[in-house]
Protein backbone atom coordinates (compact mmCIF):
# COMPACT_ATOMS: atom_id res chain seq x y z
CA UNK A 1 0.00 0.00 0.00
CA UNK A 2 1.20 3.40 -0.72
CA UNK A 3 1.81 6.20 1.58
CA UNK A 4 -1.22 8.56 2.28
CA UNK A 5 -0.65 12.23 1.07
CA UNK A 6 1.62 14.55 2.96
CA UNK A 7 -2.15 16.48 3.46
CA UNK A 8 -5.49 15.98 2.22
CA UNK A 9 -8.07 18.78 2.93
CA UNK A 10 -11.58 18.24 1.97
CA UNK A 11 -14.20 20.99 1.79
CA UNK A 12 -12.53 22.61 4.81
CA UNK A 13 -14.65 25.69 6.36
CA UNK A 14 -14.22 27.89 9.10
CA UNK A 15 -15.55 30.96 10.87
CA UNK A 16 -14.78 32.94 13.68
CA UNK A 17 -17.46 34.36 15.93
CA UNK A 18 -17.36 37.73 17.95
CA UNK A 19 -18.61 40.07 19.62
CA UNK A 20 -21.66 39.67 22.68
CA UNK A 21 -24.88 40.36 22.12
CA UNK A 22 -24.51 40.83 18.79
CA UNK A 23 -22.62 38.06 17.28
CA UNK A 24 -20.72 38.35 14.15
CA UNK A 25 -19.90 35.65 11.84
CA UNK A 26 -16.64 35.88 9.59
CA UNK A 27 -15.95 33.24 7.23
CA UNK A 28 -12.50 32.26 6.94
CA UNK A 29 -12.41 29.33 5.23
CA UNK A 30 -15.15 28.14 2.65
CA UNK A 31 -14.91 24.76 1.64
CA UNK A 32 -11.13 24.29 0.67
CA UNK A 33 -9.96 21.07 -0.89
CA UNK A 34 -6.65 20.00 -2.16
CA UNK A 35 -4.11 17.67 -1.44
CA UNK A 36 -0.19 17.75 -1.09
CA UNK A 37 1.99 14.95 -2.20
CA UNK A 38 5.13 13.95 0.48
CA UNK A 39 8.81 15.73 -0.48
CA UNK A 40 6.95 18.81 -2.17
CA UNK A 41 7.09 22.43 -1.06
CA UNK A 42 3.88 23.85 -1.39
CA UNK A 43 2.96 27.24 -1.61
CA UNK A 44 -0.36 28.81 -0.11
CA UNK A 45 -0.34 32.51 -1.61
CA UNK A 46 -3.13 34.90 -0.98
CA UNK A 47 -3.72 38.39 -0.12
CA UNK A 48 -3.81 39.24 3.66
CA UNK A 49 -7.62 37.93 5.23
CA UNK A 50 -7.94 35.29 2.59
CA UNK A 51 -7.48 32.00 5.13
CA UNK A 52 -3.83 31.28 4.76
CA UNK A 53 -3.06 31.40 8.94
CA UNK A 54 -6.44 29.56 9.60
CA UNK A 55 -6.18 26.95 7.40
CA UNK A 56 -2.45 26.53 8.07
CA UNK A 57 -3.55 26.41 11.97
CA UNK A 58 -5.94 23.78 11.28
CA UNK A 59 -3.57 21.64 10.28
CA UNK A 60 -1.19 22.09 13.14
CA UNK A 61 -4.07 21.37 15.14
CA UNK A 62 -4.16 24.63 16.76
CA UNK A 63 -7.62 25.52 15.47
CA UNK A 64 -10.76 23.40 14.65
CA UNK A 65 -12.69 23.36 11.87
CA UNK A 66 -16.26 24.00 11.71
CA UNK A 67 -17.41 21.40 8.72
CA UNK A 68 -14.79 19.20 6.30
CA UNK A 69 -12.07 16.98 7.24
CA UNK A 70 -8.55 17.22 7.06
CA UNK A 71 -5.99 14.48 7.32
CA UNK A 72 -1.86 15.06 7.80
CA UNK A 73 0.11 12.22 6.97
CA UNK A 74 -2.89 9.73 7.38
CA UNK A 75 -3.94 11.45 10.46
CA UNK A 76 -7.41 13.20 11.22
CA UNK A 77 -6.68 16.44 12.78
CA UNK A 78 -9.87 16.64 14.99
CA UNK A 79 -9.81 12.87 15.70
CA UNK A 80 -5.93 12.47 15.97
CA UNK A 81 -4.54 15.59 16.90
CA UNK A 82 -1.55 14.31 19.55
CA UNK A 83 -0.60 11.61 16.37
CA UNK A 84 -0.58 14.80 14.00
CA UNK A 85 1.82 16.69 16.55
CA UNK A 86 4.24 14.19 16.94
CA UNK A 87 4.91 14.33 12.76
CA UNK A 88 4.34 18.09 12.17
CA UNK A 89 6.05 21.21 13.32
CA UNK A 90 5.20 24.92 12.89
CA UNK A 91 6.89 27.75 12.69
CA UNK A 92 5.26 31.18 12.15
CA UNK A 93 7.08 34.83 11.17
CA UNK A 94 6.02 36.16 14.06
CA UNK A 95 6.92 33.92 16.41
CA UNK A 96 7.35 34.98 20.11
CA UNK A 97 9.28 32.63 22.88
CA UNK A 98 9.87 33.51 26.87
CA UNK A 99 12.09 36.43 27.14
CA UNK A 100 14.32 35.66 29.61
CA UNK A 101 15.53 32.16 27.91
CA UNK A 102 18.44 32.01 25.45
CA UNK A 103 17.89 30.52 21.79
CA UNK A 104 19.75 26.92 23.45
CA UNK A 105 16.88 26.89 26.58
CA UNK A 106 14.50 27.53 24.10
CA UNK A 107 15.48 24.55 21.84
CA UNK A 108 16.06 22.19 25.07
CA UNK A 109 12.89 22.94 26.13
CA UNK A 110 10.58 22.45 22.86
CA UNK A 111 13.11 19.38 22.47
CA UNK A 112 11.58 17.86 25.74
CA UNK A 113 8.12 18.76 24.78
CA UNK A 114 8.44 16.90 21.86
CA UNK A 115 9.86 13.86 23.83
CA UNK A 116 13.17 13.99 22.91
CA UNK A 117 15.15 12.06 25.58
CA UNK A 118 18.93 12.68 26.96
CA UNK A 119 21.74 12.54 24.81
CA UNK A 120 19.86 12.48 21.64
CA UNK A 121 18.56 16.22 22.90
CA UNK A 122 21.60 17.64 23.57
CA UNK A 123 23.03 16.48 20.31
CA UNK A 124 19.81 17.79 18.60
CA UNK A 125 19.60 20.97 20.23
CA UNK A 126 23.63 21.90 19.66
CA UNK A 127 23.04 20.60 15.60
CA UNK A 128 20.62 23.03 15.08
CA UNK A 129 22.12 26.29 16.55
CA UNK A 130 24.82 25.72 13.81
CA UNK A 131 22.32 24.46 11.13
CA UNK A 132 20.46 27.93 11.54
CA UNK A 133 23.91 29.63 12.47
CA UNK A 134 22.53 30.23 16.25
CA UNK A 135 26.00 29.37 17.93
CA UNK A 136 27.27 32.47 18.15
CA UNK A 137 23.75 33.60 19.94
CA UNK A 138 23.03 31.11 21.82
CA UNK A 139 23.23 32.08 25.28
CA UNK A 140 21.74 35.97 24.16
CA UNK A 141 17.85 36.42 26.16
CA UNK A 142 15.83 35.92 23.32
CA UNK A 143 14.59 39.68 24.06
CA UNK A 144 17.75 41.03 23.05
CA UNK A 145 18.12 38.85 19.71
CA UNK A 146 17.47 40.88 16.32
CA UNK A 147 14.61 40.15 13.93
CA UNK A 148 16.31 37.85 11.66
CA UNK A 149 17.71 35.61 14.91
CA UNK A 150 14.55 35.15 15.86
CA UNK A 151 13.26 34.01 13.01
CA UNK A 152 16.30 31.70 12.62
CA UNK A 153 15.41 30.66 16.34
CA UNK A 154 11.82 29.41 15.20
CA UNK A 155 12.62 27.71 12.50
CA UNK A 156 15.29 25.61 14.65
CA UNK A 157 11.73 25.02 16.99
CA UNK A 158 9.89 23.58 14.56
CA UNK A 159 12.76 21.24 13.46
CA UNK A 160 13.35 19.50 17.14
CA UNK A 161 10.96 16.47 16.42
CA UNK A 162 12.72 16.63 13.03
CA UNK A 163 8.43 16.43 11.23
CA UNK A 164 7.63 15.20 8.19
CA UNK A 165 5.52 18.36 7.81
CA UNK A 166 6.97 21.02 8.17
CA UNK A 167 4.28 24.12 8.29
CA UNK A 168 6.00 27.83 7.69
CA UNK A 169 3.76 30.68 8.12
CA UNK A 170 5.18 33.54 6.40
CA UNK A 171 8.78 32.37 7.18
CA UNK A 172 10.41 35.44 5.94
CA UNK A 173 7.73 38.29 6.93
CA UNK A 174 10.38 41.18 8.17
CA UNK A 175 13.28 40.11 6.99
CA UNK A 176 15.82 41.72 5.05
CA UNK A 177 16.83 40.72 2.11
CA UNK A 178 20.26 38.98 3.06
CA UNK A 179 18.56 37.25 5.70
CA UNK A 180 15.67 36.05 3.80
CA UNK A 181 18.04 34.37 1.29
CA UNK A 182 19.44 32.51 3.75
CA UNK A 183 16.69 31.22 5.27
CA UNK A 184 15.10 30.22 1.47
CA UNK A 185 18.03 28.60 1.26
CA UNK A 186 17.53 26.39 4.32
CA UNK A 187 13.99 25.55 3.54
CA UNK A 188 15.08 24.51 -0.06
CA UNK A 189 17.75 22.43 1.82
CA UNK A 190 15.03 20.82 4.75
CA UNK A 191 13.54 19.06 1.66
CA UNK A 192 16.37 18.28 -0.52
CA UNK A 193 17.93 16.44 2.12
CA UNK A 194 15.52 15.58 4.46
CA UNK A 195 12.86 14.83 2.02
CA UNK A 196 10.54 16.85 4.52
CA UNK A 197 7.35 18.00 3.18
CA UNK A 198 7.01 21.79 3.27
CA UNK A 199 3.51 23.74 3.07
CA UNK A 200 4.44 27.30 2.97
CA UNK A 201 2.39 30.31 2.70
CA UNK A 202 4.04 33.37 1.79
CA UNK A 203 3.50 36.84 0.63
CA UNK A 204 6.56 37.30 -1.72
CA UNK A 205 6.27 36.01 -5.21
CA UNK A 206 9.21 35.34 -5.37
CA UNK A 207 9.90 33.28 -2.54
CA UNK A 208 6.96 31.01 -4.12
CA UNK A 209 8.21 30.93 -7.45
CA UNK A 210 11.66 29.78 -6.00
CA UNK A 211 10.64 27.53 -3.45
CA UNK A 212 7.37 25.82 -4.45
CA UNK A 213 6.72 22.96 -6.54
CA UNK A 214 2.94 24.03 -6.43
CA UNK A 215 1.12 27.05 -5.66
CA UNK A 216 -2.93 27.01 -4.85
CA UNK A 217 -3.75 30.98 -4.95
CA UNK A 218 -6.96 31.66 -1.99
CA UNK A 219 -8.68 35.04 -1.92
CA UNK A 220 -11.79 35.15 0.64
CA UNK A 221 -11.22 31.86 1.89
CA UNK A 222 -11.24 30.14 -1.70
CA UNK A 223 -8.97 28.35 -3.45
CA UNK A 224 -9.05 30.37 -6.87
CA UNK A 225 -6.24 28.86 -8.72
CA UNK A 226 -3.47 25.89 -8.33
CA UNK A 227 -0.84 24.42 -10.41
CA UNK A 228 3.00 25.37 -10.51
CA UNK A 229 4.39 28.52 -11.32
CA UNK A 230 4.84 28.04 -15.24
CA UNK A 231 1.05 26.45 -15.70
CA UNK A 232 0.08 29.39 -13.41
CA UNK A 233 1.40 31.89 -15.72
CA UNK A 234 -0.20 30.15 -18.67
CA UNK A 235 -3.27 29.83 -17.17
CA UNK A 236 -4.11 33.07 -16.15
CA UNK A 237 -3.00 34.56 -19.16
CA UNK A 238 -1.88 37.70 -17.84
CA UNK A 239 -0.27 38.26 -20.87
CA UNK A 240 3.80 38.42 -21.94
CA UNK A 241 4.80 42.14 -22.04
CA UNK A 242 6.74 43.42 -25.24
CA UNK A 243 8.63 46.80 -25.21
CA UNK A 244 10.17 48.25 -28.51
CA UNK A 245 12.00 51.62 -29.82
CA UNK A 246 10.95 51.82 -33.18
CA UNK A 247 12.49 54.29 -35.99
CA UNK A 248 8.29 55.67 -36.52
CA UNK A 249 7.31 56.13 -33.35
CA UNK A 250 3.79 57.17 -34.75
CA UNK A 251 3.71 53.31 -35.76
CA UNK A 252 2.56 51.32 -32.68
CA UNK A 253 -0.88 52.33 -33.20
CA UNK A 254 -1.38 49.95 -35.61
CA UNK A 255 0.25 47.05 -33.90
CA UNK A 256 -3.03 47.62 -31.75
CA UNK A 257 -4.94 45.61 -34.39
CA UNK A 258 -3.28 42.53 -34.93
CA UNK A 259 -4.27 39.43 -33.35
CA UNK A 260 -3.26 38.49 -30.05
CA UNK A 261 -2.02 41.99 -28.94
CA UNK A 262 -4.32 42.72 -26.11
CA UNK A 263 -2.89 46.28 -25.16
CA UNK A 264 -0.55 48.70 -26.20
CA UNK A 265 0.87 52.11 -25.66
CA UNK A 266 3.21 54.44 -25.85
CA UNK A 267 5.44 55.79 -23.03
CA UNK A 268 9.14 57.97 -22.95
CA UNK A 269 9.80 56.73 -26.59
CA UNK A 270 9.06 53.00 -25.92
CA UNK A 271 6.06 51.12 -27.36
CA UNK A 272 4.91 48.45 -24.84
CA UNK A 273 2.58 45.68 -26.17
CA UNK A 274 1.04 42.84 -23.79
CA UNK A 275 0.67 40.15 -26.15
CA UNK A 276 -1.30 36.64 -25.29
CA UNK A 277 1.59 34.84 -26.06
CA UNK A 278 5.18 36.25 -27.31
CA UNK A 279 6.61 33.15 -28.76
CA UNK A 280 3.32 33.12 -30.81
CA UNK A 281 2.77 36.56 -31.72
CA UNK A 282 6.31 38.07 -31.86
CA UNK A 283 7.03 36.76 -35.42
CA UNK A 284 3.88 38.10 -36.81
CA UNK A 285 4.25 41.60 -34.98
CA UNK A 286 7.64 42.01 -36.52
CA UNK A 287 6.86 40.96 -39.93
CA UNK A 288 4.24 43.23 -39.85
CA UNK A 289 6.73 46.15 -39.01
CA UNK A 290 9.21 44.88 -41.69
CA UNK A 291 6.45 45.04 -44.08
CA UNK A 292 5.42 48.39 -42.71
CA UNK A 293 8.76 49.93 -43.32
CA UNK A 294 9.48 50.57 -39.50
CA UNK A 295 12.96 49.58 -38.28
CA UNK A 296 12.79 48.20 -34.63
CA UNK A 297 15.77 49.53 -32.99
CA UNK A 298 15.54 47.34 -29.59
CA UNK A 299 13.38 44.87 -28.51
CA UNK A 300 12.52 43.18 -25.26
CA UNK A 301 10.40 40.57 -24.32
CA UNK A 302 9.31 40.03 -20.42
CA UNK A 303 7.65 37.30 -19.02
CA UNK A 304 4.81 37.58 -16.56
CA UNK A 305 5.55 37.14 -13.04
CA UNK A 306 3.88 35.01 -10.50
CA UNK A 307 3.04 38.92 -8.87
CA UNK A 308 1.15 39.12 -12.01
CA UNK A 309 -0.95 36.46 -11.95
CA UNK A 310 -1.61 37.03 -8.04
CA UNK A 311 -2.66 40.87 -8.73
CA UNK A 312 -4.70 39.24 -11.22
CA UNK A 313 -6.43 36.88 -9.45
CA UNK A 314 -6.30 38.91 -6.32
CA UNK A 315 -8.45 41.62 -8.66
CA UNK B 1 13.30 3.75 32.72
CA UNK B 2 11.83 2.29 29.26
CA UNK B 3 11.65 4.60 26.40
CA UNK B 4 8.08 5.25 26.79
CA UNK B 5 8.15 6.70 30.34
CA UNK B 6 11.60 8.08 29.92
CA UNK B 7 9.98 10.36 26.86
CA UNK B 8 6.74 10.62 29.27
CA UNK B 9 9.07 12.19 31.71
CA UNK B 10 11.15 14.36 29.54
CA UNK B 11 7.80 16.35 28.25
CA UNK B 12 7.32 16.37 32.33
CA UNK B 13 10.26 17.98 33.10
CA UNK B 14 9.96 20.53 30.28
CA UNK B 15 7.50 22.31 31.92
CA UNK B 16 10.03 21.84 35.61
CA UNK B 17 12.61 23.71 34.05
CA UNK B 18 10.70 26.15 31.75
CA UNK B 19 9.43 27.57 35.36
CA UNK B 20 13.05 27.16 37.11
CA UNK B 21 14.43 29.22 34.65
CA UNK B 22 11.61 31.82 34.51
CA UNK B 23 12.00 31.64 38.27
CA UNK B 24 15.50 31.83 38.44
CA UNK B 25 15.93 35.47 36.43
CA UNK B 26 13.21 36.83 37.88
CA UNK B 27 12.99 39.30 40.78
CA UNK B 28 9.16 38.48 41.66
CA UNK B 29 10.42 34.82 42.80
CA UNK B 30 12.15 36.68 45.72
CA UNK B 31 8.83 38.48 46.56
CA UNK B 32 6.65 35.17 46.07
CA UNK B 33 9.08 32.90 48.10
CA UNK B 34 10.78 34.93 50.48
CA UNK B 35 8.95 38.50 50.91
CA UNK B 36 5.68 37.92 51.20
CA UNK B 37 5.96 35.03 53.25
CA UNK B 38 8.36 36.57 55.20
CA UNK B 39 5.95 39.54 56.27
CA UNK B 40 3.01 37.53 56.08
CA UNK B 41 4.07 35.20 59.16
CA UNK B 42 5.91 38.24 61.40
CA UNK B 43 2.90 40.91 60.64
CA UNK B 44 0.37 38.08 61.38
CA UNK B 45 2.81 36.44 64.28
CA UNK B 46 3.29 39.95 65.99
CA UNK B 47 0.02 40.78 65.79
CA UNK B 48 -0.72 37.78 67.87
CA UNK B 49 1.78 38.95 70.57
CA UNK B 50 0.21 41.92 70.44
CA UNK B 51 -3.34 40.91 71.11
CA UNK B 52 -1.93 38.53 73.63
CA UNK B 53 -2.74 35.46 72.30
CA UNK B 54 -2.50 32.26 74.10
CA UNK B 55 -0.36 29.99 72.46
CA UNK B 56 -2.91 27.28 70.83
CA UNK B 57 -5.22 30.25 69.08
CA UNK B 58 -1.45 31.65 67.86
CA UNK B 59 -0.77 28.21 66.76
CA UNK B 60 -4.57 28.43 64.65
CA UNK B 61 -3.82 31.43 63.00
CA UNK B 62 0.17 30.61 62.16
CA UNK B 63 -0.87 27.64 60.56
CA UNK B 64 -3.56 29.55 58.59
CA UNK B 65 -0.94 31.80 57.21
CA UNK B 66 1.61 28.87 56.30
CA UNK B 67 -1.18 27.50 54.65
CA UNK B 68 -1.97 30.36 52.68
CA UNK B 69 1.75 31.34 51.22
CA UNK B 70 2.18 27.41 50.67
CA UNK B 71 -1.18 27.44 48.52
CA UNK B 72 -0.23 30.41 46.87
CA UNK B 73 3.87 29.90 45.57
CA UNK B 74 2.26 26.59 45.01
CA UNK B 75 -0.61 27.67 42.46
CA UNK B 76 1.28 29.95 41.04
CA UNK B 77 3.60 28.19 39.29
CA UNK B 78 0.72 25.99 37.59
CA UNK B 79 -0.93 28.93 36.56
CA UNK B 80 2.99 30.55 34.92
CA UNK B 81 2.68 27.14 32.86
CA UNK B 82 -0.01 29.13 30.52
CA UNK B 83 0.57 32.87 32.06
CA UNK B 84 3.98 33.15 31.30
CA UNK B 85 3.17 31.80 27.46
CA UNK B 86 0.54 34.62 27.31
CA UNK B 87 2.42 37.18 27.90
CA UNK B 88 5.28 36.29 25.83
CA UNK B 89 2.79 35.69 23.12
CA UNK B 90 4.12 32.45 22.31
CA UNK B 91 0.90 30.37 23.72
CA UNK B 92 0.11 28.36 20.61
CA UNK B 93 3.79 26.91 20.51
CA UNK B 94 3.46 24.63 23.87
CA UNK B 95 0.09 23.50 22.40
CA UNK B 96 1.18 22.70 18.80
CA UNK B 97 3.85 20.42 20.69
CA UNK B 98 2.73 16.39 21.33
CA UNK B 99 2.31 16.90 24.98
CA UNK B 100 -1.15 16.17 27.51
CA UNK B 101 -2.71 18.75 30.09
CA UNK B 102 -1.18 15.79 32.66
CA UNK B 103 2.43 16.72 31.30
CA UNK B 104 1.67 20.45 31.88
CA UNK B 105 0.14 20.32 35.24
CA UNK B 106 2.29 17.84 36.74
CA UNK B 107 5.52 19.56 35.83
CA UNK B 108 4.56 22.99 36.92
CA UNK B 109 2.91 21.68 40.00
CA UNK B 110 6.28 19.79 40.52
CA UNK B 111 7.91 23.23 40.05
CA UNK B 112 5.60 24.79 42.90
CA UNK B 113 6.07 21.78 45.49
CA UNK B 114 9.90 22.87 45.38
CA UNK B 115 9.10 26.48 45.86
CA UNK B 116 6.10 25.45 48.17
CA UNK B 117 8.91 23.62 50.44
CA UNK B 118 11.06 26.36 50.39
CA UNK B 119 8.68 28.43 51.34
CA UNK B 120 7.47 25.84 54.08
CA UNK B 121 11.46 25.67 55.63
CA UNK B 122 11.25 29.69 55.85
CA UNK B 123 7.83 29.83 57.29
CA UNK B 124 8.84 27.28 59.84
CA UNK B 125 12.34 28.65 61.01
CA UNK B 126 11.03 31.95 61.56
CA UNK B 127 7.95 30.91 63.07
CA UNK B 128 10.01 28.81 65.77
CA UNK B 129 12.78 31.69 66.10
CA UNK B 130 10.28 34.31 66.08
CA UNK B 131 7.30 33.16 67.89
CA UNK B 132 8.75 29.67 69.56
CA UNK B 133 5.79 27.61 67.37
CA UNK B 134 6.70 24.00 66.45
CA UNK B 135 5.40 23.18 62.77
CA UNK B 136 6.78 19.70 63.07
CA UNK B 137 4.86 18.96 66.48
CA UNK B 138 2.35 16.89 64.96
CA UNK B 139 4.94 14.59 63.28
CA UNK B 140 5.80 13.66 60.37
CA UNK B 141 2.93 11.82 59.23
CA UNK B 142 0.49 14.13 60.02
CA UNK B 143 2.87 16.62 58.77
CA UNK B 144 3.01 15.23 55.51
CA UNK B 145 -0.67 14.77 55.24
CA UNK B 146 -1.28 18.24 55.85
CA UNK B 147 1.53 19.68 52.95
CA UNK B 148 0.08 17.09 50.45
CA UNK B 149 -3.59 18.45 51.27
CA UNK B 150 -2.10 21.65 50.75
CA UNK B 151 -0.32 20.99 47.39
CA UNK B 152 -3.09 19.28 45.91
CA UNK B 153 -5.39 22.56 46.76
CA UNK B 154 -2.97 24.55 44.77
CA UNK B 155 -2.80 22.30 41.82
CA UNK B 156 -6.46 22.76 42.08
CA UNK B 157 -6.53 26.27 42.14
CA UNK B 158 -4.07 26.55 39.90
CA UNK B 159 -5.65 24.20 37.21
CA UNK B 160 -8.54 26.73 37.58
CA UNK B 161 -6.80 29.84 36.96
CA UNK B 162 -5.31 27.98 33.74
CA UNK B 163 -8.51 27.63 32.67
CA UNK B 164 -10.19 30.78 33.26
CA UNK B 165 -7.04 32.34 31.76
CA UNK B 166 -7.59 30.00 28.71
CA UNK B 167 -11.15 31.14 28.11
CA UNK B 168 -10.73 34.55 28.60
CA UNK B 169 -7.27 35.48 27.99
CA UNK B 170 -5.33 37.82 29.81
CA UNK B 171 -8.25 39.58 31.69
CA UNK B 172 -8.57 36.60 33.78
CA UNK B 173 -4.77 36.85 35.13
CA UNK B 174 -5.94 39.04 37.90
CA UNK B 175 -7.14 35.07 38.80
CA UNK B 176 -3.59 33.91 39.62
CA UNK B 177 -3.31 36.11 42.41
CA UNK B 178 -7.02 36.44 43.81
CA UNK B 179 -8.34 32.86 43.91
CA UNK B 180 -6.45 31.85 46.77
CA UNK B 181 -8.02 35.28 48.52
CA UNK B 182 -11.34 33.63 48.17
CA UNK B 183 -10.48 30.25 50.13
CA UNK B 184 -9.13 32.41 52.29
CA UNK B 185 -12.60 33.91 52.97
CA UNK B 186 -14.31 30.59 53.33
CA UNK B 187 -11.66 27.76 54.71
CA UNK B 188 -11.17 29.20 57.89
CA UNK B 189 -7.40 30.51 57.26
CA UNK B 190 -8.01 32.37 60.48
CA UNK B 191 -10.88 31.60 62.32
CA UNK B 192 -13.18 28.37 62.71
CA UNK B 193 -15.48 28.07 59.93
CA UNK B 194 -18.15 26.95 62.88
CA UNK B 195 -18.03 31.21 63.12
CA UNK B 196 -19.61 31.18 59.35
CA UNK B 197 -22.83 32.22 59.04
CA UNK B 198 -25.00 28.51 57.86
CA UNK B 199 -24.84 28.40 54.09
CA UNK B 200 -21.53 30.17 53.83
CA UNK B 201 -20.32 27.30 56.23
CA UNK B 202 -21.77 24.37 53.99
CA UNK B 203 -19.32 26.22 51.32
CA UNK B 204 -16.89 25.96 53.26
CA UNK B 205 -17.42 22.29 53.79
CA UNK B 206 -17.12 21.99 50.57
CA UNK B 207 -13.62 22.82 50.51
CA UNK B 208 -10.72 20.60 50.45
CA UNK B 209 -8.49 22.74 52.55
CA UNK B 210 -11.38 23.31 55.55
CA UNK B 211 -10.72 19.68 56.24
CA UNK B 212 -6.83 19.55 56.21
CA UNK B 213 -6.56 22.72 58.52
CA UNK B 214 -9.06 21.04 60.55
CA UNK B 215 -6.93 18.05 60.66
CA UNK B 216 -3.67 19.92 61.51
CA UNK B 217 -4.90 22.04 63.81
CA UNK B 218 -6.16 19.35 66.32
CA UNK B 219 -2.57 18.31 66.84
CA UNK B 220 -2.76 21.59 68.76
CA UNK B 221 -5.16 21.02 70.69
CA UNK B 222 -8.47 22.24 68.95
CA UNK B 223 -11.11 19.89 68.74
CA UNK B 224 -11.82 18.60 65.26
CA UNK B 225 -14.84 20.48 63.88
CA UNK B 226 -14.96 17.44 61.00
CA UNK B 227 -14.75 13.84 62.06
CA UNK B 228 -12.18 12.16 59.49
CA UNK B 229 -10.89 15.30 58.08
CA UNK B 230 -8.20 13.97 56.25
CA UNK B 231 -10.40 11.31 54.42
CA UNK B 232 -12.59 13.88 53.66
CA UNK B 233 -9.78 16.20 52.45
CA UNK B 234 -8.21 13.71 49.95
CA UNK B 235 -11.64 12.56 48.51
CA UNK B 236 -13.25 16.22 48.03
CA UNK B 237 -9.32 17.16 46.47
CA UNK B 238 -9.42 14.32 44.27
CA UNK B 239 -13.15 14.92 42.90
CA UNK B 240 -12.10 18.84 42.55
CA UNK B 241 -8.89 17.73 40.84
CA UNK B 242 -10.77 15.67 38.56
CA UNK B 243 -13.65 18.48 38.02
CA UNK B 244 -10.71 21.23 37.30
CA UNK B 245 -8.69 18.60 35.37
CA UNK B 246 -11.52 17.88 33.22
CA UNK B 247 -12.67 21.94 33.17
CA UNK B 248 -9.27 22.72 31.57
CA UNK B 249 -9.33 20.31 28.62
CA UNK B 250 -12.28 21.84 27.56
CA UNK B 251 -11.54 24.93 27.72
CA UNK B 252 -8.28 24.00 25.51
CA UNK B 253 -10.92 22.74 23.31
CA UNK B 254 -12.86 26.01 23.03
CA UNK B 255 -9.82 28.09 22.66
CA UNK B 256 -8.80 25.66 19.65
CA UNK B 257 -12.54 26.40 18.70
CA UNK B 258 -12.37 30.08 18.63
CA UNK B 259 -8.88 30.61 17.84
CA UNK B 260 -8.10 31.95 21.46
CA UNK B 261 -4.50 30.28 21.11
CA UNK B 262 -3.70 32.17 17.79
CA UNK B 263 -5.12 35.51 19.23
CA UNK B 264 -2.88 35.34 22.25
CA UNK B 265 -0.05 34.84 20.16
CA UNK B 266 -0.36 37.90 17.92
Amino acid sequence: MGLSPAVEIHDLEKSFRSGWPRRRVQPALRGVTFSVPRGVIFAILGPNGAGKTTLLSILATLLLPDRGSARVLGHDVVREPHRVRERVNMSSGNANFLWSLTPREILDIFARLAGVTGRVRRVRVEALLDLLELRGHAEVPYSELSTGLKQRLALAKALVNEPELLILDEPTVGLDPDVSVRIRAQIAALRRERGTTILLSTHYMREAEELADEIVFLRDGRILARGDADSLKRRIKVGDAVSLVLADPAAWERLRALPGVLACASRDGRVECVVDDARKRLPDLLRHLHEAGVEVHDLRVTEPDLEAVFLELAR
Amino acid sequence: MTGTAAREWTKVSAFIRKNWLMARRNIFTVFEVVFWPTVGVLSVGLLTRFLDLTPETTAFILIGTLALSIIQVCQLDVAYAILFEMWAKGIKHQFLAPIGLWHLALGSWLMGILRGLAVFALLAGLGWWGFGFDFFHPGPAALVAFLLGLFLNAVIIGLGVCTLLLLFGLRAEVSAWSAVSLILLLAGIYYPVSLLPPPVAAVAAAIPLTYFLDAFRAHYGFAPVFEAALLKGFATSLVYLALTYGALGAALTHARRRGTLLRLSE
